[in-house]
């Protein structure tokens, strides 16, 4: 997946915690509270991740993400090459 | 002091809504079919009572979808259809307001799908746990509604629902709250619990191209019960408050009796039934002369339908074969843990519309099952008294006494 189909997917599930958010108004350098996501959404998020493009978050450096471009990153760094 | 039913909300096989709901069910028509939701080619009983058209995303937000169970989801719109019946909460302070659920088996259609992933390896989902405890239902019941007095969850298997609006009237009676929302809701149409109660030999295997006529309790050759999935709330409040915020009202909840077997882990013992019977009716300072309907347990397991029959004879002698009863497991199947909530609303609705709903597919009774079941069309018989049977796994047996309001 290229990197704009990485943050729309990454979007919608960020869309599915949050009651009554404009997803307009997130971008990469969103942190997690402003958007109002709580600590079980984050976890939840990254689940989702996981699921959907095959990677496994490291906790230690999972613990660490406060943006929204810190999962999209680690995701970019950390999926599976596209087979040809 | 009286307690009265003041809203109602269900979700049924038969019919989303009371008057959706009771005209299926005084028409007679089964709600069984093949089941939908999986591929149950590998059981053996593989018809079921499915809500159908029950759509989640048409009331709740995705967030919601999310972190609940189907159960929860089921009882969410049955608690709101009830809150909303009885003309909204909001006279009552919110630590006022009680919620009591019954649930048998809680959010196991998300413990069995995560069981599934972590047998493979996959990552399993973090609300696995919060989606599948049993109290999940009246917590989010309370989130949506912002009701922060008592929250209990009953579980006692196909009793919970019976239970929990029993723990009601013991919560306004006791002065603990000033309204309950109680009831029970159940969602285990699923692979492995069904398999689970077919290797018990509770579920019907026979009916299995012909599911609208599966349920037949009390009638001869019944080979089990059909799993079935629903919700059922009652709005209880204090007949004083009701009358002073001049709420509608459909009946008084005027007893509850329950009784453990203390034999059996899964058979039904009459003494038991026969005791919650008794108890509910003490409970309302009635006697048992004064019951003019009974809505069964009746499950159409080979064993329990007689069981109940003698303890209704034991219990009511001569005039057993007086009293209108029925069966409305015959319309939706089992809903284990919402089945009283369920039929507790049919008892409410015969003493308000005169009408018991019939047992359907009795053209031939059992000839140990001999009492007056309704068979297969509805009756006019103007009950002024209704008792709501459960006897659960546990030999957990429950009743609990409706009346009309004069």
């Amino acid at each position: 997946m290229d990197t704009a189909e990485i943050e729309a997917k990454v979007i919608q599930f960020i869309a599915t915690k949050v009651e009554n958010l404009d997803t307009s108004t997130i971008s990469r350098s969103s942190k997690f509270e402003e958007l109002g996501l709580d600590s079980m959404d984050t976890i939840q998020l990254l689940f989702d991740a996981e699921d959907t493009f095959g990677i496994n978050f490291d906790s230690e450096e999972a613990k660490g993400f406060s943006s929204v471009g810190d999962i999209i990153s680690y995701i970019e760094n950390h999926q599976a090459p596209a087979s040809s | 002091m009286r307690v009265i039913v003041t809203g109602m909300g269900v979700v049924s096989p038969i019919g989303i809504g009371t008057d959706q709901f009771w005209s299926a069910a005084v028409n007679g028509i089964s709600g069984i079919k093949k089941i939908s939701s999986f591929d149950a080619s590998n059981l053996r009983s593989q018809i079921a009572g499915e809500v159908s058209e029950f759509n989640p995303s048409t009331f709740l937000s995705p967030k919601y979808i999310e972190q609940t169970d189907r159960f929860t989801q089921l009882a969410l719109l049955a608690a709101s259809l009830a809150i909303e019946d009885a003309g909204g909460l909001d006279t009552y302070a919110p630590q006022r307001v009680a919620v009591s659920i019954g649930s048998g088996m809680g959010g196991f259609a998300t413990f069995e799908s995560s069981a599934i992933r972590k047998f493979r390896n996959q990552p399993v989902p973090p609300f696995t746990v919060p989606r599948t405890m049993a109290n999940s239902a009246a917590a989010w019941i309370a989130i949506k509604h912002q009701l922060k007095g008592v929250n209990l969850t009953c579980s006692t298997a196909c009793s919970s629902g019976a239970n929990a609006i029993g723990m009601a009237l013991d919560l306004l009676r006791a002065g603990r709250a000033d309204v309950v929302v109680a009831g029970g809701a159940e969602a285990c149409v699923l692979p492995l619990t069904m398999n689970g109660f077919e290797i018990l030999h509770a579920l019907t295997t026979g009916s299995n191209a012909d599911p609208a006529r599966a349920s037949r309790p009390f009638a001869k050759g019944r080979d089990g019960f059909i799993m079935a999935e629903g919700a059922g709330i009652l709005i209880l409040e204090r007949e004083e408050e009701a009358t002073h915020r001049g709420a509608k009202m459909y009946a008084r909840l005027a007893g509850y009796g329950q009784a453990c077997d203390a034999l059996h882990i899964v058979m039904p013992n009459m003494e038991g039934q026969v005791s919650a019977m008794r108890g509910a009716i003490e409970d309302a300072g009635m006697a048992p002369d004064s019951i003019d309907h009974i809505n069964a347990h009746a499950t159409s397991t080979p064993l329990g339908d007689i069981v109940e029959t003698r303890a209704i004879k034991n219990l009511f002698g001569n005039r057993a074969r007086d009293i209108a009863i029925s069966a409305t497991k015959s319309l939706l199947g089992h809903t284990v843990g919402a089945s009283a909530a369920i039929g507790s609303i049919a008892t409410i609705m015969a003493l308000r519309t005169g009408m018991i709903h019939p047992t359907i597919n009795l053209e031939e009774a059992d000839p140990e099952c001999d009492l007056d079941y309704t068979p297969n069309v509805a009756q006019q018989k103007n009950p002024r008294t209704g008792l709501c049977n459960a006897f659960g796994f546990g030999g957990n047996n429950a009743s609990i006494l409706f009346t009309t309001l004069e």
